[in-house]
C-alpha cells in the first residue's frame, strides 16, 4: 500500500508539473495546445538520447528543456495567421509529427525499440526509501514550478496573458503584439513540460514514442478541467484525484480480472466519462480561477 | 496629425470604404458622422490597423501606417475605443487598467524575479494613476470589481480610462457617448475638451449624438456609402444639403421645408 501511494505522489507531481505548463498555455493564455505531450516527450528525449550516447543526463535535461522551448516558440509563431481552432488543430498535428519522426528515425533514439536503462534519480539508495526520495524530489520540484507559474500569472507578463486570452483585440488596442505574448507563452509552458518529461523518464528508466501519444495530451487537459483551468494549485489537486481515480482503477483489475487491454480502455473511458462530468456539471473544475484584486501598493 | 487620402475597402459584395479622405490637425477635436453603415467603424478600424485597407494613403504625423499591425499603430502614441468596450469577465477593473501601464520590469520574463523592488515600484505607480483617471472619469471605487460587471455607461468611461492610461497623442473613439446617461455624457464632453487643452491631443470622434459633436468638434465629416459627402463646422452640418440626404434619403432632402435638418441636429440649442 505504502509503495502504491509512494507511485501515486510521485506521477501525480510529474503530471502535476505538466497540468502547470498546460495551464500556463491553455489556463491563463487561453491557448488550445493539443501537443502538449510533444514538449513532455522533447524533456524525456532529451535524457533519453544522452543517456543512450553516454552523455551525462544533466545535458539531456538542459538539451530537452531548450529544444521544448524553441519548439514551443516555433509553435506559438505559428498562430500568427490560423484562427484559435485551427491552430489548435495543427499543435495536435505537430505532437504526431514529431513522435513519427521518434518512431521511425532509428539512428535518433532507437526507433519504436526507445531507449530503456536510463538511470533514475538516487541510485544509491534502495528500497521504498529511494521511492521517499524521489517523491521528495519532485514534489520540491512541483513547487518551486508552482511558485514561478503563480508569479508569472500574477504580474504584468501573465496579466497580459490573461488579456490576450480574453480580448486579444483590446490588448493589441493597448499596443501588445499578441503573437510575441504568445510565443513567450508557449515557451514557457514548453520548457516546464520538458522538465516534468525528464522527471518521468528517470523515474520510469524507459522512452519510446510509445509515451508521445495524443491521449497523454487528454490525460492532462483532464487534469487541468477538473482541478480547475487557471488556478495553478487547482491543476494540482486535478493531477491528484485524476491520477489517484486512473492508477487507482488498475488495481481494481486484480478482482475484475478483464484481459490488459479491456481494462486500461476502460479506465481511460472513465476518465472521459469524469471530464465530460466536469464540462457539464462544473465547468470551473474543482478549485476554480479567482479574480486577482490588485493590492495598493503593488506586486 | 493624421492624414487619410483616398482610402478604399471592400467586402464582399460591399464597398465600405469608397475612397474616403479625411485628415486631424494637431490638438483638434474632429468628428465623424453618418447613416448606420456608412462606414464610419470601418474607417477608424483602417485608420488604427484592425482592418487592412485595400488602397490610398494612411498617415500619423510622417510615417505611413497603412501596412503596419494594429498594435503597431497604437504604439505610435494612438489610443482608440471600440464600439462594445471590450472588457475582459475574469479580470478586475485595476488590472484591466494595469494592461494598459507600462510595466516593463513585470512584463520581462527575468525582471519579474530578479527584481521585484522595481516590479513593485513600476505597479505602485500605475495604481496611483489609474485610481487618479477613475476618479476624474467619477468611476473611482470599482477597481476590485471583474470589468465586465459595470454597467454599460461606466464600461464606456473604463474603456476610455485605458486608452487615457497610455497618454496618448492621438484618440480615436467609436461611439463613446452611447448608453452613457446624459449627466455623464456631459462630464465627458468636458473631460474631453479639458484633454485637448494645452496637452496636445487630438480626437476623431464617432458619434450619432449629434448635440455631444456639436459641443465637442470643432469641425465634422460626413461620411455616407464610404464617401466622405461633407466636411463642415459643426453647427452649419444641419445647412448642409448633402447631409440632410445622407441620414435621410433623397426624396425628402429634395422637398423645401426644413423639417429635416432639425431631427438631425437642430434638437441640441
Amino acid at each position: 500500500m505504502l509503495d502504491f501511494l509512494l507511485y501515486v505522489g510521485i506521477v501525480a507531481s510529474i503530471y502535476g508539473i505538466a497540468a502547470i505548463s498546460l495551464n500556463l498555455q491553455a489556463g491563463v493564455g487561453g491557448l488550445l495546445n493539443f501537443g502538449q505531450v510533444a514538449f513532455f516527450g522533447l524533456g524525456a528525449y532529451g535524457v533519453g538520447i544522452a543517456s543512450h550516447r553516454g552523455l551525462p543526463l544533466w545535458m539531456g535535461v538542459v538539451g530537452g528543456i531548450v529544444a521544448a522551448a524553441l519548439a514551443g516558440a516555433a509553435v506559438g509563431r505559428l498562430g500568427r495567421t490560423l484562427l484559435a481552432d485551427y491552430w489548435a488543430i495543427a499543435t495536435l498535428a505537430l505532437a504526431e509529427l514529431l513522435r513519427l519522426v521518434f518512431l521511425n528515425e532509428e539512428w535518433l533514439a532507437r526507433g519504436a525499440d526507445g531507449i530503456g536503462s536510463i538511470p533514475g534519480l538516487w541510485g544509491a539508495v534502495s528500497g521504498t526509501w529511494r521511492d521517499v526520495a524521489i517523491l521528495a524530489t519532485v514534489v520540491s520540484i512541483l513547487v518551486v514550478v508552482y511558485l514561478v507559474a503563480e508569479r508569472l500569472t500574477k504580474v504584468q507578463f501573465g496579466r497580459v496573458a490573461r488579456l490576450m486570452r480574453e480580448q486579444p483585440n483590446l490588448a493589441a488596442a493597448l499596443g501588445y503584439d499578441i503573437v510575441k505574448v504568445k510565443v513567450r507563452v508557449m515557451m514557457v509552458g514548453a520548457a516546464i513540460a520538458a522538465t516534468g518529461g525528464a522527471l518521468l523518464t528517470t523515474y520510469i528508466s524507459f522512452i519510446g514514442p510509445g509515451q508521445l501519444l495524443p491521449v497523454d495530451t487528454f490525460l492532462v487537459w483532464a487534469i487541468i478541467v477538473v482541478g480547475g483551468m487557471g488556478n495553478h494549485l487547482g491543476v494540482i489537486v486535478g493531477a491528484v484525484v485524476v491520477n489517484l481515480i486512473y492508477l487507482g482503477t488498475r488495481f481494481a483489475n486484480d478482482y475484475a480480472k478483464l484481459d490488459a487491454n479491456t481494462a486500461a480502455s476502460l479506465r481511460l473511458l472513465l476518465v472521459g466519462l469524469i471530464l465530460m462530468a466536469f464540462l457539464m456539471f462544473r465547468t470551473n473544475g474543482l478549485v476554480p480561477e479567482r479574480l486577482r484584486t490588485v493590492d495598493a501598493d503593488g506586486g | 496629425m493624421l492624414t487619410a487620402v483616398d482610402v478604399r475597402k471592400h467586402f464582399k459584395g460591399l464597398n465600405a470604404l469608397d475612397g474616403a479622405s479625411i485628415d486631424v490637425q494637431r490638438g483638434e477635436i474632429v468628428g465623424l458622422v453618418g447613416p448606420n453603415g456608412s462606414g464610419k467603424t470601418t474607417l477608424l478600424n483602417v485608420l488604427s490597423g484592425f482592418t487592412r485597407a485595400d488602397s490610398g494613403r494612411i498617415e500619423i504625423g510622417d510615417k505611413k501606417i497603412d501596412r503596419l499591425p494594429s498594435w503597431e499603430v497604437m504604439r505610435l502614441g494612438i489610443g482608440r475605443t471600440f464600439q462594445a468596450p471590450q472588457l475582459p469577465t475574469r479580470m478586475t477593473v485595476m488590472e484591466t487598467m494595469l494592461c494598459a501601464a507600462k510595466l516593463p520590469t513585470g512584463e520581462s520574463l527575468f525582471g519579474a524575479f530578479l527584481r521585484r523592488g522595481k516590479v513593485r515600484e513600476e505597479e505602485r505607480e500605475a495604481i496611483e494613476r489609474a485610481t487618479e483617471l477613475l476618479t476624474r472619469l467619477g468611476i473611482a471605487g470599482v477597481g476590485d470589481q471583474p470589468a465586465t460587471d459595470l454597467s454599460g455607461g461606466q464600461q464606456k468611461l473604463l474603456a476610455m480610462g485605458l486608452v487615457l492610461m497610455r497618454s496618448p497623442r492621438l484618440l480615436m473613439l467609436d461611439e463613446p457617448a452611447a448608453g452613457v446617461n446624459p449627466s455623464l455624457r456631459r462630464s465627458m464632453v468636458n473631460l474631453l475638451k479639458g484633454l485637448t487643452q494645452g496637452n496636445e491631443i487630438s480626437m476623431l470622434i464617432v458619434e450619432h449624438d449629434m448635440e455631444f459633436v456639436q459641443r465637442l468638434c470643432s469641425r465634422v465629416f460626413v461620411l455616407d456609402k464610404g464617401v466622405v459627402v461633407a466636411e463642415s463646422k459643426p453647427s452649419e452640418l444641419a445647412d448642409n444639403p448633402r447631409v440632410v440626404e445622407a441620414y435621410l434619403g433623397k426624396s425628402r432632402a429634395t422637398e423645401p421645408a426644413s423639417a429635416a435638418p432639425t431631427n438631425a441636429a437642430g434638437e441640441s440649442r
